[in-house]
């Protein structure tokens, strides 16, 4: 049949203007690392012991390991075990993790022994529902959790304590901040700090900076624990980045030595992304990361491809790959805070489809940056979930009965602790002796969407008040005592619990949070024991019931009213 | 809207090896190996040459005094950007990747640190190259200016972001290991 | 050195189980850090802190559910509390690639090791001495 020139389908056109058709497809280059799991360009698995040393990992001699193979040879990998268990078949230990009679610790136990390529070789048998049928069961904590990003294009304060207070109260149990511009910092975590501890005590801040910068502010208790604490899959890349396995590891000892919780954060695509894959895979790489992740001693990794995440949502099969790359951190044992934080798609289809193999098993926290404001005012380049997702995302955990973290709350509720963050940091503010905030803009906040609800701050003064902050030593104990004076008890105490903490260390272990009631739940006294079905985690009682709830349910006893 | 940019080309001529500045209102301009040759155009498609003449004007207009580099063992922004900074006699400089990804640096600050960054190539268009070539001029004059207001799309990430690896791809390729950076001069002519 | 106490998943958490075994840097129990005591002005930035015997502590109940690791991560932090905050950034930025000369980086060692008995701080960074070396991640003359 011929189309006469110029004709096109109306369906075409309907398809062509489709949001999914915005969004970047590239052919694979396997030569380049542009490919997300399975190239011919791979290593073989192998590993030789001698002397109780690795004298050979996945065909590459001692002589010949670039710092990353030496830094996994020495601290990741079990040398007693490596021979052994990378002699086990790969499809055995597929098995073993897809399969709810072998227990987390039994596949862990095989884990620690294994190659880079080996978990690859692994991995690559396994189809996606195979990957959540094994995250299920190997992640950490027992209990899910969620993390949000609270940021504002304008780098506003008010708006970041207002919306941190509205985030913790849906359920965030961490909180994200960073800057537009990064002279606003020490402005900003407060806000998030402040902020944080309204919506429900226990919520634990961090600010998004260069290194030695944010391990500064971390001292000074204005954030309660780091994240963005990057590591690479190729030596080349990984100096790019200004770092070493090394120095990452004095780093984490670093954080740990004041009582900080950290982890660091890796991602399928960033070695492509930066220019030098070493013609290796993106999972190949990531592997890579998480072991060294593993023998640093972080207790968690960020992943999840992350900021890169349209490097692999632009091959095949890269969101099978990002999905395995969270089985693996979790399978290492490390606490996964697995992405879902970055905007990848313009189709809401695809936006909800990449994130159900961490929603759906359940990660210690299912998104490591929800943004917690509109996308818009989202400064780590927009997320793939944003404020007004909140009721899709309720309504999904509703349908399929699955706890993603958050719940609904009405619109009063939300209302007051907004108000009453934006007056706590007004106080803050007030008595710091930093620009003052009127009360306009603590009005203004209450109401608020976005950073253009809000009145102009004079920002030239804003960023010397944020140099006064640096400058005069200001710590979380000074904004205890702010709040304290100024009448805020509730939010001074809860503030005071979460950096008490830090004498304890509780907050250190495999996936440590805190509950509403202050009480450090990790992977320690909160076990991941899912070994089939009614085991493990499971969303009922009380909870169950909180998540029933959304902004509209008609009520069986009187139809014609709706349940309050 | 602004109307488009004449046909120019850009040709950047080799002076000799780069050298630490003396003149305290300069900015040095450093791109990145693959700039100008063999890219011409950012990942949006403004020339490098409009580029390079909206930051000289931008430098232009505050009374400051341009130099422009080029760094060949690396395809790094931050580290471009203060190898330039640290060549620079004010200590600031500009630093640009060929896809249009920059940044506004000064020698003494940690090199993933920045003054100003503009992470978002798809976003920039001649206006704010003119803008930032402003700002990085006041800082040299020892000036604060308000940091140059950009848009923030999410969706770029989803558009670009696969096409930017594969343009860092290429111009990575084009990175010459151990050559020292070269000062040139930027010759923009017109076309036709 | 008082010996850790034999501790297992049960103690944990230690602010809640065992806060007996807990004491600020400044030798100040848990219990002493209440809001009255902040507004008296009795408490310092220092007394929120976390002691070196307490990061012993953390090793341990690492290590009792098998993570060596993150145990001996806690045993370099347990070192590094007695390192002031700007002298543990030097060391850090010293780490960076292309930073430090091999004797730069063997001096830190030895300074960690005979002021601050950090001992496995101090391997750590002789151990990074030598594959920066061979991987030629030394400070070059010109840098």
């Amino acid at each position: 049949m011929t189309t006469t020139e110029g004709r096109r389908s109306k369906r075409t056109e309907i398809l062509e203007a489709r949001p999914v058709n915005l969004d970047g497809f590239v052919e694979e280059w396997p030569e380049k690392g542009l490919v997300a799991m399975e190239s011919d360009f791979d290593p073989t698995p192998s590993v030789r012991v001698e002397d109780g040393r690795i004298v050979e990992l996945d065909g590459r001699a001692r002589a010949d390991f670039d710092f990353m193979d030496t830094f996994i040879a020495d601290h990741a990998l079990d040398v007693e075990t490596a021979e052994e268990v990378n002699a086990i078949p790969s499809i055995e230990i597929a098995r073993m993790l897809v399969d709810p009679r072998a227990t987390r610790d039994e596949v862990i136990a095989v884990g620690r022994g294994l190659t880079p390529a080996k978990i690859l070789d692994v991995v690559k048998l396994m189809n996606v529902v195979e990957i959540m049928m094994a995250m299920q069961k190997m992640r950490a904590r027992r209990t899910p959790a969620n993390q949000a990003h609270s940021t504002s294009a304008k780098d506003n304060p008010i708006q970041v304590a207002a919306d941190a207070a509205e985030g913790a109260l849906r359920g965030f149990a961490e909180l994200e901040t960073t800057l537009g511009v990064v002279r606003y910092a020490p402005l900003v975590a407060i806000a998030l700090q402040v902020g944080g501890q309204v919506g429900r005590g226990g919520v634990l801040t961090q600010c998004a900076l260069e290194e030695a910068t944010e391990l500064e502010l971390g001292m000074r208790g204005i954030t309660a624990y780091a994240e963005t604490i990057s590591v690479y899959g190729t030596e080349s890349v990984f100096v790019d980045g200004d770092d070493t396995p090394w120095s990452k590891t004095f780093l984490a000892g670093a954080y740990a030595s004041r009582g900080i919780k950290m982890r660091f954060t890796s991602g399928t695509g960033s070695e492509v992304q930066m220019g030098n894959a070493e013609g290796r895979s993106m999972l190949y790489l990531e592997i890579r990361c998480i072991l060294m992740a593993k023998g640093a001693g972080v207790q968690g990794l960020q992943n999840g491809s992350i900021s890169c995440i349209g490097v692999p949502g632009a091959v095949p099969g890269g969101i099978r790959a990002v999905a395995a790359e969270n089985l693996i951190a979790s399978w290492m044992d490390l606490e996964c805070a697995s992405g879902n934080d970055q905007s990848f798609s313009h189709s809401s289809m695809r936006r909800v489809s990449r994130a159900l193999p961490q929603l759906l098993p359940g990660t210690d926290f299912v998104c490591s940056g929800y943004s917690g404001v509109p996308n818009a005012d989202n400064m780590f380049a927009g997320s793939n979930f944003d404020v007004e997702d909140y009721d899709d995302w309720n309504t999904i955990q509703r349908d399929l009965q699955v706890d993603g973290g958050l719940r609904h709350v009405r619109e009063p509720e939300i209302l007051q602790v907004r108000e009453k963050a934006a007056r706590a940091l007004q106080a803050v503010f007030a008595e710091l002796d930093l620009p003052p905030i009127t009360d306009a803009e603590v009005e203004a906040a209450v109401y608020a969407h976005g950073s253009g609800d809000y009145p102009d701050r004079d920002v030239l003064e804003d960023l010397k008040g944020a140099q006064a902050v640096m400058d005069r030593g200001v710590t979380g104990l000074d904004l205890v005592k702010a709040l304290e004076r100024t009448g805020f008890h509730d939010v001074a105490e809860n503030l005071l619990t979460v950096l008490r903490q830090r004498v304890s260390g509780d907050l250190l272990q495999t996936s440590a949070i805190l509950t509403d009631d202050f009480v450090p739940l990790s992977a320690i006294n909160d076990a991941n024991d899912y070994g089939g079905p009614g085991s493990g985690y499971r969303l009922e009682g009380e909870r169950w019931e909180q998540l029933k709830k959304l902004r509209h349910v008609t009520s069986a006893e009187n139809p014609e009213t709706e349940v309050s | 809207m602004t109307a488009p940019a004449a046909e120019r080309s850009l040709t950047l001529k080799e002076v000799g090896q780069a050298q630490r500045g003396s003149r305290p209102d300069e900015v040095v301009i450093a791109v990145s190996p693959a700039f100008a040759d063999p890219f011409t155009k950012t990942i949006v498609e403004v020339p490098h040459a409009e580029v390079i003449r909206q930051i000289l004007a931008g430098i232009e207009e505050q009374g400051v005094h341009a130099r422009m580099i080029k760094v060949w063992d690396t395809a790094d922004l931050a580290a471009v950007a203060h190898i330039g900074a640290r060549l620079s006699g004010s200590g600031i400089s500009v630093g640009l990747l060929s896809r249009g990804t920059t940044m506004i640096h000064q020698r003494d600050l940690p090199r993933l640190s920045n003054l100003e960054l503009f992470p978002q190539s798809p976003l920039l268009d001649a206006e704010v190259f003119r803008l930032i070539g402003s700002n990085a001029a006041q800082y040299a004059k020892g000036e604060s200016p308000a940091p140059v207001p950009t848009r923030n799309d999410q969706m770029a990430r989803p558009r670009w972001q696969a096409k930017a690896a594969l343009l860092h791809l290429k111009e990575y390729e084009c990175i010459v290991a151990g050559r020292r950076p070269v000062e040139v001069e930027p010759v923009i002519s017109r076309l036709s | 050195m008082t010996t850790a106490p034999d501790l297992g998943p049960g103690d944990y958490p230690l602010s809640v189980n065992r806060q007996d075994l807990l004491r600020t840097p400044t030798g100040k129990p848990l219990s002493a850090l209440t809001m009255d005591a902040v507004v008296a002005g009795e408490i310092t930035a220092e007394d929120l802190r976390i002691s070196a015997e307490t990061l012993q502590l953390q090793a341990a109940l690492a290590e009792s559910v098998h993570r060596r690791q993150l145990a001996q991560n806690f045993r370099r932090a347990a070192e590094l509390t007695a390192v002031p905050d700007a002298e543990v950034l030097a060391m850090y930025n010293a780490l960076r690639p292309r930073a430090s000369s091999r004797e730069a980086l063997i001096s830190i060692a030895e300074n960690l090791e005979s002021k601050y008995h950090a001992t496995v701080c101090g391997a750590l960074v002789r151990e990074a001495a030598e594959v920066y070396e061979r991987r030629d991640l030394l400070a070059r003359e010109e840098d």
